[in-house]
């Protein structure tokens, strides 16, 4: 479904509610995956959906009411509901507004045809070339090719009417040689930048390199991990930005803006519109985001507001609500890594002993407010000694507070998008001077 | 059965497109949740899904596709998308694994209700969520109050080619309190019941049961005691966790462990593989020999109960871990066919447009014969752990590191003071083999899990492990804290 047909069916949904005020996010999928293990696809998906989801604000109480059904009858239906849920709410202390109409301009490339396009023959062809690169490298494979496009419109009572047409595509594999495993990933908006040889190759000599690993002690370490290693850490800082925690007291920034709370190489951003990862203009309210320094140069600068955490803390609305009301707050959901001057190469060859993670697993919080996170190595850990990637070393469990690891650490110069399904963000390779394991494993 | 003329029609289409087998699943949603959070109603909502999904199997090879339109079109084109995607993935892999159901099933199911949801009003159910979280606010500390509670209906419908049709209609309810403390830099949480609530399948009785008013002061000033309780100690010692940690420890270190597709490598590139080998079915000691967990996805209150899978197999009863040792795996037919077994009837779909896949459904660990309170008696030095807080294990479900919320610590068989961030740590068969009690039926409870992610786009489940709290020896504690 395009923008105007998405467009004319909350229009619908406004035309025919009785509420005092009312708001209609009306969301459009296509998604498609292909998802492989053993060098044989084992499933192959392909899902066509619409959404509509109705904001009913009846003497200043809020009902929600949401269907994919998008017939007469059925949104008569919806309005309905969501007015008579709103009868039951009590009225909140601060009465909800709805935002009003804004401007925004989506970001280039955020949509692109051939991967809206993209058919399942393509996709099985991504696979068939990663399966090529597992055979002629004595490997066995596991992952995905996916292809979707989406849509996104908000438009309420107030005025605001915002559409946004997105494609997202990706490939991820790992590959598993006897006793060591690798893994490479693309996420793009742009299917025709997805090429099975070259990830399945990446993965391949990654698993190759680290066969026959052994073990290290745990304890402290110099360690570099790869985008999707720091990724899978950098992700459990997003909710230390918001509003809502800051304000509550669980993140650590809380009462701490404008101190040094990093070293003075970290400049954390929010960019929708990332060339990395060019995405919707505008959050779940309709309001424009922000692009926001949240770090700079080590110092915290800013956290994330919605409409309600604005009006509550009196500060700028920044654009990032989850679709309201909500008891999640605000949240940065495009967060970036800024880069640093050294290439990855430079950083490995400056470090004596150390440690280089491809990937993590299980990352999790243990301390919240201190920010210790738990996880496992994967899929391509290896031993650094004088500047040299030297041989594979089995995985390691950390525990470590990741405010204090980023107070002494440098980047490297290029960034990648990570995440898979689970996030989306950007960010380079880091080195950390000090990063704590606590146990090891026999693989 | 309302859907038979639609069904009928996308399996021909199906069967006529090439397809050697083909089956198609109805579902009609609606899921409902209200959220309290420091006084306000921060969610209340009201969602009604409906549409199918369509599998076809081709050259071995499995093709799905889903839709929310129910016109003739809609069901070709569904159909013919499932025989393409099947056809491009035959041609692709190097192997086939697809079987052809040989029993067919017509029947219904309907969950056992005490008090159907749909006669509780609105009202009554946002004053208790406002009732209790008010009282959580029993300590000048909590910063946070949340209350919430899920209701689910799903009706489904189930056709395949070979002529099974299955009606069900299953409801699953839930909810839970929870209260943040911050303080001298500090932050501590502690929910009830357990760590993620009581849910099961069921309807308001469910919500009833869980007694959220009656305990959320407490909740609330244990929430406020942990800001100035003694830290954990480290060290090896040994461990008796409650109930719903023992649900967390068996769901993460055998649930997935023992996912045959898992085994097989079908979720490697993301939720890893298992330590688990069917080779070593019936040798491997996975645990003490009075450690028996089964899957039962027939039982009374189990969250993944139902009357037959997402893939037309009628629900059973099986051991994975029999006395200790190694007996079977949670099964599809697909795999189960692989290791010359049947499927154990865990294949289920997040909903209509999500493809079945093997799911941990009731897995549980029967109870011991030891009364709760002597589970204390002989531990010289130990930490007792309640309630999850963090948990984290390796792709092969062996290295694991969980922590709770609330501890306290045992001496000389006596449970004293209060500890705040225990963690505990270990490896899987270790820890389960260092297993000597297991506490008896009167402390046994079926703790349901709404949140457990698996595949890629990841699909929630709903998952029972019932147990009763356990004594381990000689454990790795404190481990989160730099030990």
């Amino acid at each position: 479904m395009d923008a105007s047909a998405r467009r004319a069916l909350a229009a619908r949904v406004l035309e025919r509610s009785r509420a005092d005020a009312t708001e209609a996010i009306v969301t459009s999928e296509h998604r498609a995956l292909t998802r492989f293990t053993h060098e044989f696809v084992h499933q192959n998906v392909d899902v066509e959906n619409v959404s509509i989801r109705v904001r009913a604000i009846v003497d200043g109480r809020t009902g929600v009411a949401s269907s994919n059904a998008g017939d007469d009858a059925a949104i008569d239906a919806l309005v309905q509901r969501a007015a008579e849920i709103a009868a039951f709410a009590p009225r909140p202390a601060e009465p909800p507004q709805l935002v009003a109409r804004a401007d925004v301009t989506a970001p280039p490339a955020a949509y692109v045809a051939a991967t809206a396009n993209a058919s399942a023959e393509e996709r099985a062809n991504v696979a068939a070339a990663i399966f090529a690169q597992a055979t002629s490298n004595g490997c066995w494979c596991s992952g995905y090719v996916t292809t979707a496009e989406g849509g996104l419109t908000i438009a309420n009572s107030a005025g605001a009417d915002a559409s946004f047409d997105g494609t997202e595509c990706g490939a991820n594999v790992k590959m598993t040689a006897g006793d060591s495993t690798g893994f490479a990933e693309r996420y793009s908006t742009d299917a025709r930048v997805l090429d099975g040889e070259a990830l399945g190759r990446r993965a391949a000599e990654k698993a190759r390199a680290s066969a026959d690993p052994v073990s290290v002690d745990p304890g402290e370490w110099t360690v570099i991990f790869e985008p999707a290693a720091f990724g899978e850490l950098v992700i459990f800082l997003a909710s230390h930005f918001s509003a809502q925690s800051y304000d509550e007291g669980s993140s650590f920034l809380s009462g701490r803006l404008g101190e040094t709370v990093m070293g003075a190489g970290v400049t954390i951003r929010d960019d929708y519109a990332h060339p990395l990862r060019p995405g919707a203009p505008f959050d779940w309210e309709g309001t424009p985001k922000s692009r926001v320094a949240l770090i700079e140069r080590g110092v915290a600068r800013t956290i994330v507001t919605d409409s309600t955490w604005a009006k509550k803390l009196g500060r700028p609305n920044t654009g990032h609500g989850l679709p309201a009301p909500n008891a999640q707050g605000p949240y940065p959901l495009d967060l970036v890594v800024e880069p640093g001057t050294a290439p990855l190469d430079d950083l490995i060859a400056t470090t004596e002993r150390g440690l280089l993670v491809t990937r993590l697993w299980y990352v999790r919080i243990v301390d919240q407010r201190k920010t210790i996170l738990t996880g496992m190595t994967r899929d391509g850990t290896f031993l650094i000694e004088n500047g040299k990637l030297t041989r594979g070393v089995r995985n390691l469990r950390f525990n470590q507070s990741l405010v204090d690891a980023l107070g002494t650490c440098a980047f490297s110069n290029e960034q990648q998008r990570t995440g898979s399904y689970h996030y989306n963000l950007v960010a380079p390779a880091v080195k950390f001077d000090h990063f704590t394991f606590a146990s090891t494993t026999d693989y | 059965m309302e859907f038979s003329v639609h069904a009928e029609r996308a399996l021909d289409t199906a069967l006529a497109r090439g397809a050697a087998y083909a089956d198609v699943r109805f579902e009609r949603t609606r899921t409902e949740r209200i959220e309290v959070r420091n006084g306000d109603v921060a969610a209340l909502s009201d969602t009604r899904s409906e549409g199918f999904g369509l599998r076809a199997l081709v050259d071995g090879a499995w093709g799905f596709a889903a839709c929310a339109r129910f016109d003739d079109a809609s069901l070709d084109a569904a159909a013919a998308r499932a025989v393409a995607m099947a056809r491009a993935g035959a041609a692709a892999g190097i192997r086939r694994i697809g079987t052809i159901p040989s029993d067919a099933y017509v029947d219904h199911y309907v969950t056992p209700l005490e008090r159907d949801p749909a006669g509780v009003p609105l009202g009554e159910r946002v004053a208790l969520l406002l009732d209790a979280e008010r009282a959580l606010h029993s300590a000048p500390s909590i910063a946070v109050g949340l209350a919430w509670l899920d209701l689910w209906r799903t009706e489904k419908e189930f056709y395949s080619s070979i002529g099974s049709r299955i009606a069900q209609t299953i409801y699953q309810s839930g909810s839970a309190i929870s209260a943040l403390a911050v303080g001298d830099g500090d932050a501590q949480i502690r929910m009830w019941p357990g760590d993620r609530g009581m849910y099961f399948g069921g309807g308001w009785e469910v919500i009833e049961l869980a007694e959220l008013r009656e305990n959320a002061a407490r909740i609330g000033e244990e929430a406020h005691q942990l800001l100035a309780a003694p830290q954990c100690p480290s060290g090896t010692m040994d461990v008796i966790l409650g109930g719903s940690q023992m649900s967390l420890q068996i769901h993460e270190s055998c649930g997935h462990a023992a996912e045959l597709d898992r085994i097989m490598g079908w979720e490697a590139n993301f939720s890893g593989t298992s330590f688990l080998d069917p080779a070593e079915r019936g040798r491997l000691r996975y645990g003490s020999p009075i450690v028996t967990i089964e899957i039962d996805n027939t039982m009374p209150r189990g969250f993944a109960t139902c009357g037959y899978d997402d893939e037309g197999t009628k629900c059973v009863r099986a051991d994975i871990i029999r006395d200790g040792m190694l007996v079977g795996f949670e099964s599809s037919r697909d795999t189960a066919a692989q290791i010359g077994s049947a499927s154990t009837s865990c294949v289920r779909a997040e909903s209509w447009e999500y493809v079945p896949m093997i799911r941990m459904c009731n897995l549980n660990l029967l109870p011991g014969d030891v009364p709760f309170e002597h589970l204390f008696d002989d531990v010289r030095e130990g930490v007792y752990m309640e309630a999850n807080r963090s948990w984290s294990i390796d792709d092969r479900r062996l290295n694991f590191q969980f922590g709770t919320q609330i501890g306290w610590e045992i001496k000389h068989g006596k449970r004293g003071r209060m500890l705040k961030n225990p963690t505990y740590g270990g490896v899987t068969p270790v820890f389960w083999n260092s297993c000597d009690a297991i506490a008896d039926a009167a402390s046994w409870f079926e703790w349901g899990t709404p949140n457990c992610g698996k595949g890629e786009p990841m699909q929630t489940g709903r998952t029972t492990q019932a147990a009763a709290p356990a004594r381990f020896r000689n454990v790795a504690v404190g481990v989160g804290y730099g030990r």
